[in-house]
Formats: structure tokens, sequence, C-alpha cells
């Protein structure tokens, strides 16, 4: 789920690379020597994993995983989703090069949000495959959120672009769905098979 | 899956013997100048300077083709949906739903930026190798820590391609066919969820191998880069043509693609 | 009474679509039940071949069948049920929350009903020695264990043909014994493609030696593994339990010893036909040659060695 090159005009392009660049260097802040190489790594998987495509019935999506970033990385996965972005721009050519700022808000500005719901779950100590439900949610948010600030660039570029506006947030309904089931099952998976993976582990009050 | 983008980096064609900074300084303002482009003829302009510059950076067809499947299959729906849902008066009616030929004009204006821009940026890195690039980047202002993180995920992209693809292998040869069910998301979870463990326990022994080879933060490069007269030229050459189009796109001697683009 | 002929490989070429062209011509005829060793340098196609058996690529030109099924893209279905191919990294087949979930993953794409599954999963455990397990997650296992464990989570899919890749790699010597005296016992169709010559030798009957994307060689394992010149003129060399046995013999004929040396050599070289199968003509002929010069029968007297032997661990405690 990208914008293409050549749809936003000046003002959106120029407002998604400082609204890119505010939020990046916020959630990069007091990033330490040895986060280099971690999120960079981890990058890559997430890089690769978006290749990956889920049939819906003869066709197919690519999977979106900024909701699984959040629940990784936190706060950090705004800077892993921007370096995917600006290399998905030089290797592929969809989502370009002007349109980085706008792609880096929209999917990392999704993952911040996911990762505010995710971070809820410590509110429910004894849930059930607590994980699995608060993994859904948080895969579902970051779509429909990236969605939404999809849907709003579109706007503000042209009153042309509302119809298109439009199909693409309905179009997004079914990849929340298929992504939700996905970082849920990832979340639920990764709580039981290694759960120092997951962002934003709490303490012992709530492991006990 | 083609991720090598910096394969045909050494044929030596014009644009691959100049300096990686100037450019990648010249090309992005090009392609700037094409982003903000607003009428038909200047975006036909703009198509046509791309062609030129792919046909000077001399790379293989097919590997083109190929880098251009991706953004012809997200364009050409445009076509169909900009006319049928563009605002106002319809030209005729298309199965009952109303068409509008200024809803075609914009999408032929979207459609020619975009691949001119694609096509630009694809003769642009596919031109130098890759770390080349990042460090003309570095070069030119880009965050040191964003260029290391960038080679960094590069490079390790082509070792978790290699794992997946083995991983998938291995889940077919076990009779695993993807659906349009709650299993196969299951199971993609999981498998996604194998990749990050994995990468993990990579990324620590990364780490441990790089803090013993003397890692302090910072990645070495024994790159030089080295500008002549040629490199100059080129950049003018590139810029004088961005600066036109641009003039020329806003002189107002061309109609805009869409009246109400405000 | 020949057997059926299970896999039949005919003139198979396939280059990827840059040119690079990888198996070139590549014919043989794998009967049923037959153990099959596939050597080779790095890079001479053995990987892709292996990815050919189960269609995961298909030939640009020629024909493979298993079990009379061509392999095409519309029987992939019948033919992955056919093949099962145990990777040679475990961690690329091992993906789920727990064990039982990995060795039901392929029962479950077969649709099966939940006690067919449950019993082929407990069957398939049982066989790789990791009864029990069932509720571990596999990254918490030790590589041994995770080697094992791909290696069941392949026989619960009960492949008529099984496909190792580098079985051995990265593996003790007692997983490593387990694991041929498994591949020995088995009565399935197996093919080994390994640089491990000692475990080709062991299990194999016969071998097939891939150069350059053809068959360079193809014959009863014996024939081919002996064959220093073949094997060395293909950056190989002589599995080291030959080598070993080439550099007693030599010790034997040529150096001056005691008769107690003499019997220790001797008895090794015995031990190791032991092993390898009294079967096999090359390892009778050597060795009744060796044990002749170490004027050695073939019932060594046990009793005669253990007194050596003793004597040698007195002599060492400094007795």
């Amino acid at each position: 789920m990208h914008i293409s090159e050549g749809i936003l005009h000046g003002p959106t392009l120029a407002a998604g690379f400082v609204g890119a660049g505010l939020i990046a260097a916020a959630t990069m802040r007091n990033m330490d020597m040895e986060e280099i190489p971690k999120i960079s790594v981890i990058t890559s998987v997430f890089f690769v994993a978006s290749l990956i495509k889920v049939p819906i019935g003869p066709s197919s999506v690519h999977l979106i995983l900024n909701g699984l970033a959040a629940v990784v990385l936190g706060w950090r996965a705004f800077p892993a989703i921007l370096l995917a972005i600006i290399l998905q721009a030089i290797i592929f050519g969809h989502g370009g090069v002007t349109v980085i700022g706008v792609n880096a808000v929209m999917l990392g500005g999704g993952a911040l949000v996911a990762y505010m719901v995710w971070q809820q779950r410590h509110r429910f100590p004894n849930m059930k495959r607590r994980e699995f439900v608060f993994g859904a949610l948080a895969g579902a948010t970051a779509t429909i959120s990236s969605g939404i600030v999809l849907a709003l660039a579109l706007v503000t570029t042209g009153e042309a672009f509302a119809g298109v506006a439009l199909a693409v947030l309905a179009a997004h309904i079914p990849i929340m769905l298929i992504e939700g089931a996905v970082v849920g099952a990832c979340a639920d998976f990764l709580q039981r098979v290694k759960p120092e993976v997951l962002a934003g582990q709490s303490t012992r009050a709530d492991r006990g | 899956m083609a991720l090598d983008i910096d394969r045909y980096a050494h044929l030596g064609s014009p644009i691959q013997r100049w300096d990686p900074r100037f450019k990648i300084a010249a090309l992005l303002l090009l392609i700037l100048a094409i982003a903000l482009l607003k009428t038909l003829p200047m975006a036909a302009a703009a198509l046509t300077v791309a062609i030129v510059i792919l046909l000077i950076a001399a790379l293989p067809m097919h590997f083109v083709w190929h880098g251009m499947t991706f953004i012809l299959v997200f364009l050409i729906p445009f076509f169909i949906v900009m006319p049928l849902t563009y605002p106002g008066e319809a030209a005729f009616r298309v199965l009952g739903l109303p068409f509008a030929l200024e809803g075609l004009r914009l999408a032929a204006l979207i459609f020619m930026k975009a691949l001119s821009i694609v096509m630009i940026s694809f003769a642009m890195f596919g031109s130098s190798r890759f770390d080349v690039s990042m460090l003309a980047l570095q070069h030119l202002k880009c965050p040191r820590v964003l260029v290391q993180m960038l080679l960094f995920t590069y490079r390790y992209t082509f070792v978790f391609l290699d794992e997946m693809e083995r991983m998938y292998t291995s889940m077919q040869a076990r009779g695993f066919i993807a659906r349009t069910d709650r299993r196969t998301l299951r199971v993609i979870g999981h498998f996604v969820g194998t990749l990050l463990v994995h990468s993990f326990e990579r990324t620590e022994r990364i780490y441990k191998a790089m803090l013993s080879k003397g890692y302090q933060g910072e990645l070495h490069s024994m790159v030089r880069f080295h500008s002549h007269t040629s490199d100059f030229i080129k950049a003018a050459v590139v810029l004088v043509l961005a600066l036109a189009l641009a003039i020329a796109d806003m002189s107002g001697h061309f109609s805009l693609a869409e009246q109400a683009w405000f | 009474m020949s057997k059926r002929i299970i896999i039949d490989v005919d003139n198979v070429c396939f280059s990827y679509p840059d040119g690079h062209e990888v198996l070139k011509g590549l014919s043989c005829r794998i009967e049923e039940g037959e153990k099959v060793a596939l050597i080779g340098p790095n890079g001479a196609g053995k990987s892709t071949f292996m990815s050919h058996l189960n269609g995961v690529q298909l030939p640009v030109s020629g024909r493979i069948a298993v079990d009379g099924i061509e392999v095409r893209k519309d029987t992939l279905k019948q033919i992955r049920r056919k093949v099962g191919i145990v990777f040679q990294d475990p961690d690329d087949q091992l993906f789920c929350p727990t064990v039982f979930d990995d060795v039901a993953f392929g029962p479950l794409n077969l649709g099966l009903p939940p006690e067919e599954i449950e019993a082929r999963v407990r069957e398939a455990l049982a066989v790789v020695g990791l009864q029990g397990f069932e509720a571990r997650s596999s990254f918490h296992l030790s590589f041994g264990e995770r080697k094992r464990l791909a290696l069941a989570t392949v026989l619960s899919y009960q492949p008529e043909i099984l496909v190792f890749d580098e079985p051995s790699t990265n593996m003790d010597p007692l997983n490593r014994r387990n694991l041929i005296s498994w591949l020995k016992e088995t009565d399935r169709t197996v093919l080994l493609c390994t640089h491990d010559l000692d475990i080709a030798l062991e299990v194999c009957d016969r071998c097939l030696l891939l150069v350059d994307g053809k068959i360079a060689a193809d014959g009863p394992a014996g024939d081919i593994l002996y064959n220093r010149k073949l094997l060395e003129s293909n950056k190989l060399e002589l599995p080291l339990a030959l080598m070993t046995h080439e550099l007693l013999h030599n010790i034997l004929h040529h150096q001056d010893m005691e008769e107690g040396e003499r019997l220790i050599i001797g008895r090794f070289l015995h031990a190791h036909r032991h092993a390898h199968g009294p079967d096999s003509d090359h390892h009778v002929h050597v060795h009744t040659h060796d044990l002749d010069h170490a004027h050695l029968h073939e019932e060594v007297d046990d009793a005669h060695f253990k007194e050596i032997r003793d004597k040698e661990q007195r002599e060492l405690k400094g007795e």
C-alpha cells in the first residue's frame, strides 16, 4: 500500500517530508549504538515479509505489516518503516522518491497509533490469548490509520480525488482484516516462543 | 525476485561514469521539477527526457522492464477510476456511469509524471553500486545514521529473502497452498514470527562480530569521489532541463490538465 | 526381478532466466526401495536437481516422472505427496509454536481427520526419538533435536520417496550414528544428497556423481566411492573411512611393528568391515588381503585381543 509518484501536489509532498523528518527525529531519540544494526536487520525482515502475497479470491495483496513493526519495535517502528520505504523507492520505484515523506507519515504514523493500542494490553493482565487480541487490534488499527492518512493526502491534493479516496478507504477493509489476523497470530506466536522480541514487554507485576 | 538494483552498475555508460554526488543531486532536482508539473505537454516532455536518460544509462531492456512492471500495474487502473469518479460534468456515460474527459486527462498526467520519475530514479540508482550511491547521499548531507542503516538493511535483505524462499519451499514440499482462509493467515503469521526470531538471534551475533572488529557506531569506506569538468557539465544540462520544464509549465502557455486543481 | 521405476529423469535441462545453465541434459532412473547417494562438487547442480524432484523448479526441457506421474504445474499436488524433502538447515522447516504443530503441518495440508493426524505425529516423533516433546517449542531445542524434528515433519507426511539434503552436517557422532541406522533400516526410497561420502558409503547401494549439470558416473556405491581417480578429478576425495583404511593398509605392509600392534590394526580393519557390511565384494577383497598380511584369521580371537588391550592399559597407567 503506497501512494505513487505523480499524484500529490507540492504542498502535500513538502508536508510529508517535514512531518516524516520531525517524527523520525522524535522517535530516534536516545538511540544507542547497538540499536543501529539491530533495527536495520529487523527492517530487512519486514522488507522481505512485505513481499509475501496473500490470496483474496482470484487476486492477491501484499502484506503491509506496519502494525507488526509497532508490536516488535515500539516507537522505533517509525525509523524502521522509513528505511523500508526509502529502499522500496530505490529498488522498486513504486512509491517513488518524492513521496517518501508522505508514505513514511502514512505507514509509520499508522504504526505509532498501533503501538498505543498494543500497549493497552497491560490493562488486562489476566486476559486469555491477550497477545493475539491486541496484536490483531494493532494490525488492524495500523492499516486503517494509514488508510485514513492516505485518503486525507488525496483529498488535500484536489477535490478530483475524493472518489479515489473513498475507494481507497473501502479497499482497506479487507486488508485490515488480513493484517489483523496475521499480526495477531504472529504476536501470539512470539509471546509463546520468544517473548523478549515483543516491544513494551512489561515489568514483573505484569508477568506474575 | 530481483532486488539487486545495482546489478548493471559496471556498464560504463556516461551516466555510470558520472560522479554519483553530482548525478544524484542533479537528477533529484529534475525529479522534483517533474513531480510539480501540472500540464500535459510538459509531462510528455518530461517523459521524453526520462526515456533519453534511461537510454544513455544503457541498462538492459529486460531489467528496466522488470523494474517498471510494479508502477505500471499500479497506474493503469487510474485510467478507469479517474474518469468515473471525477466530480462535475460528464462527457458521456459508460454502463450508466458518468465518464469525464477531465478525469482521463488527469490520469494521463499522473501516468506520465509517475513513469518519468520512476525511470529517472531507476537510471540514477541502477548506475552506481548501492553502497556508492548511499555514500554519495551522505556527502549530500543525508544523515549518517540513516545511510548506515540503509546499508545494513539492504545487505540483510538478501539474506532473509533467501531464508524466506527456503522456508516457503519447505512448506510447499509438505503440501502447503495459500488460500483465502484463517489457517493460511495463521500460518503466515507464524512464518513471519519465525523469520523475526531468527533475525533477532542473528542481529545479536552480527553485533558481537562487529564489536570484535572495532565497531564504534560508524561505518568507514574506502570509496573516494572524484569530480571532473564533465560531471559539472552533465549536472548543468540536467538542471537547465529541469528549469525549462518548470518555467514552461508555469508560463500559462499550456492549459492545466485539470482546471479545479487547487 | 526388476522393480518398479519410481523416479525417471529424462534429459532434463534447466537454466535460469539470465541464461546461466545448471542442468545440462541430466538422465537417471531410480527404482523403488533403492538408496541412492547423489554426490558432486559445489555448484554441480545438486540442489537444483533436488528442487526439480518435487516441482519447486520445473525443467526448461526434458521430463521428470515420479511413480509414473510427470512433474508439471498441474500435477504438483500429487508429486509433493510422494516426494518429501528434508532440508539441510532444520530452521528452514520449523516455524510453528509447538513441536506438535510443526509435525502436524504436513498432515493438516492433506486435510486428514484429527485422530489420524495425532497418530501420525506420534509415530513420526517416535521414529526420531522425540516422544513427549509435543508441547515444547522447536526454538528451545538443541540443534541435534531440531535436525531430528525436521525429519519428523517430513515423515508425518508419509512420502514414498525421501530426499535428504546434507542430513549429517553439524550433527554430533551419536545423532549421526542414529540417523545412519535409521536410514539403513527404512524400506522407503532414499536419495541422499551429500558431501559426507562416509554416510553415503554406509547407507547407499548406488551412487550418482553429478558434475556440471550431468551425471558423470552412475554405479554401485562401492565402485564409485572407491574410485580415487574419479573422485579427485571431480574435486572430491575418498571417504574418510577408506582413507584411514588405505593408510592402515600401507602401515601393515611397509612398517616394522610388533605382533600386538599388527593385531590392533587388523582388528580395526575387521571392525570397519563389519560396520560397512560384508556384502560389498570390494570390502571383502580388501579385508581378506589385509588380514592375510596381519597373520589373522577371519575370526579374531576376542580373548587374545582383550589381553593385548588390557596390557596396553596397564602400561598406560604406569603399572
